[in-house]
């Protein structure tokens, strides 16, 4: 397993995704929706990485490698789950500035921690449609990207309007003093078991959609 | 000992199906894998690896079945599919030092040995070698790592005479100390005619033929003859072709008769394979 994440650190993963992180910096932006900030990771890294492994032919190294086919998906399932745990930590650094210079807070939810674990809920179910859409194919990108990019939107703008809309919502979620933050940890806390879960459900899905197809 | 043995392998495919393929291959022999483009020989490969599922039939390598032992068996197994097609761009620096840590056995002495005899350069990326040189850093890769069988899917092809010659030369090497094999496809049967020992002939998904090379060179006969010489064998004949001054053809050995009075020559392993496919063309 190490050896495939390895491989895609060193073969796949161009080293200027990793900088995709810095989009976070967009959440000391006053008033704005900071879901987009942590989205560029969607927009950019994934379907240049997915399209950069097609064009050099990756599947086909990676599965005459003494490994199982699920290995193969499980090694990309990692590799882009770290790319986006960075973004979450990169972001939780421009949060914690954020929170000091523009403690006013945002009309939209707040860059806080509770922002921080529903962005983290948002990769969750990024991952579980995109990833086992792809591996039907192994190949095909597009329509696996619109859904599962649909479906963040979807997941961020209905966190957004409930924000606005229902008090109780707002009482949990927004709030950017340390005292809200504080109360926010649990929050972050099932965020991130949300995250752990439906990425390994990706993970499961996909594989199983892999081992299926004939290379 | 037997190195490789498929049994009965079969896959379906809405317009081909590979059927009931059977092969075996002892240690320190080489196998010449022929059949015409589209024949099924890359589709048995792959059948034969995983990367297609196989619709029935059992593979096994070094003695273990593939399926319940896959990982082990790719620790000894050396592949090449159509020479380094991935990660044209990436130094083949980086490529080796990905690839040496999938491998228990990885030998850097040998590594370099033969990235020196070879000339090729790590500081290269695939896209800058020529087909031959791509073929041979496959072939170090293989070797680096104590592979005992090599699966090798046309790796002569697009090569010049001299390159392949070369490369013909170096699976002899290969197989030296006797323990170790290379199964390898191709359509240029020339070079199965200076280096292998045993020939599998496949045509449309079915095996015509398993057997040493100078057993299946023996087992067929090509004849010549009259036009009014062809009636009395033409249901004997595998396949036959006509011209202005008669006709011409392949038989099997054992069918031919002192009777017939005709031209007999030995024929060429490209000869087998001419005749067999005009005859699945003419079934069809």
């Amino acid at each position: 397993m190490n050896n495939l994440l390895n491989k895609e650190l060193r073969l796949v993963i161009h080293p200027l995704y990793y900088l995709t992180a810095l989009f976070g910096a967009l959440i000391l932006i006053p008033n704005w929706v900071y879901f987009v900030a942590l989205m560029y990771v969607l927009f950019i890294a994934f379907p240049n990485i997915f399209m950069n492994a097609k064009a050099q032919n990756d599947t086909g190294f990676s599965v005459l490698m003494p490994v199982r086919k699920r290995d193969v998906v499980k090694a990309r399932v990692m590799s882009m789950s770290i790319l986006e745990i960075l973004q979450v930590l990169v972001a939780a650094l421009f949060v914690a500035i954020g929170a000091s210079i523009n403690p006013k807070g945002n009309f939209l939810i707040d860059a806080n921690l509770a922002f921080l674990g529903c962005a983290l809920v948002m990769y969750g179910l990024f991952n579980l449609f995109f990833f086992p859409m792809f591996y039907k194919t192994g190949h095909k990108v597009g329509l696996p990207l619109l859904v599962s990019l649909s479906i963040a939107f979807v997941f961020s703008s209905i966190i957004e309007v409930l924000v606005v809309m229902v008090p109780a919502v707002a009482k949990v979620l927004d709030g950017n003093t340390p005292s809200a933050m504080i109360s926010q940890i649990p929050v972050l806390a099932a965020g991130a078991a949300l995250f752990v879960g439906l990425t390994w459900l990706a993970y499961r899905l996909a594989a199983k959609n892999f081992e299926k197809i004939d290379l | 000992m037997e190195i490789l043995s498929v049994q009965h392998l079969s896959k379906h495919y809405p317009k081909f199906d590979l059927k009931d393929v059977s092969f075996s291959l002892e240690q320190g022999f080489i196998m010449g894998f022929i059949g015409s483009n589209g024949a099924g020989k890359t589709t048995t490969l792959k059948s034969m690896l995983g990367l297609v599922h196989k619709d029935g039939g059992t593979v096994s390598m070094l003695g273990m079945d593939f399926d319940q032992h896959e990982l082990e068996i790719k620790q000894h197994l050396g592949f090449m599919f159509g020479g380094v097609d991935y990660y044209a761009k990436t130094k083949i620096r980086t490529i080796t030092e990905v690839v040496r840590r999938f491998y228990r056995e990885w030998d850097d002495s040998i590594y370099n040995k033969y990235m020196k005899r070879f000339a090729l350069d790590e500081s290269k990326r695939p896209s800058e070698l020529s087909s031959g040189m791509r073929i041979k850093y496959s072939l170090v890769l293989a070797l680096s790592h104590h592979a005992k069988l090599l699966l090798l899917d046309e790796p002569t092809s697009g090569l010049d005479p001299v390159a392949r010659d070369n490369l013909l030369e170096l699976f002899q090497e290969f197989i030296e100390d006797g323990e170790r094999s290379i199964l390898f496809s191709t359509h240029i049967t020339s070079d199965l005619e200076k280096c292998a020992d045993y020939i599998t002939y496949i045509e449309n998904g079915r095996i015509i033929e398993s057997r040493t090379k100078d057993d299946l060179l023996q087992a067929y006969r090509l004849v010549k003859g009259t036009s009014e010489q062809l009636a009395p064998v033409q249901a004997r004949l595998i396949a036959n072709k006509t011209h202005a001054y008669g006709f011409s053809g392949l038989i099997k050995t054992a069918d031919l008769e002192s009777a017939d009075h005709l031209e007999i020559e030995e024929p060429t392993l490209e000869d087998i394979m001419i005749y067999y496919a005009k005859k699945e063309g003419l079934n069809e």
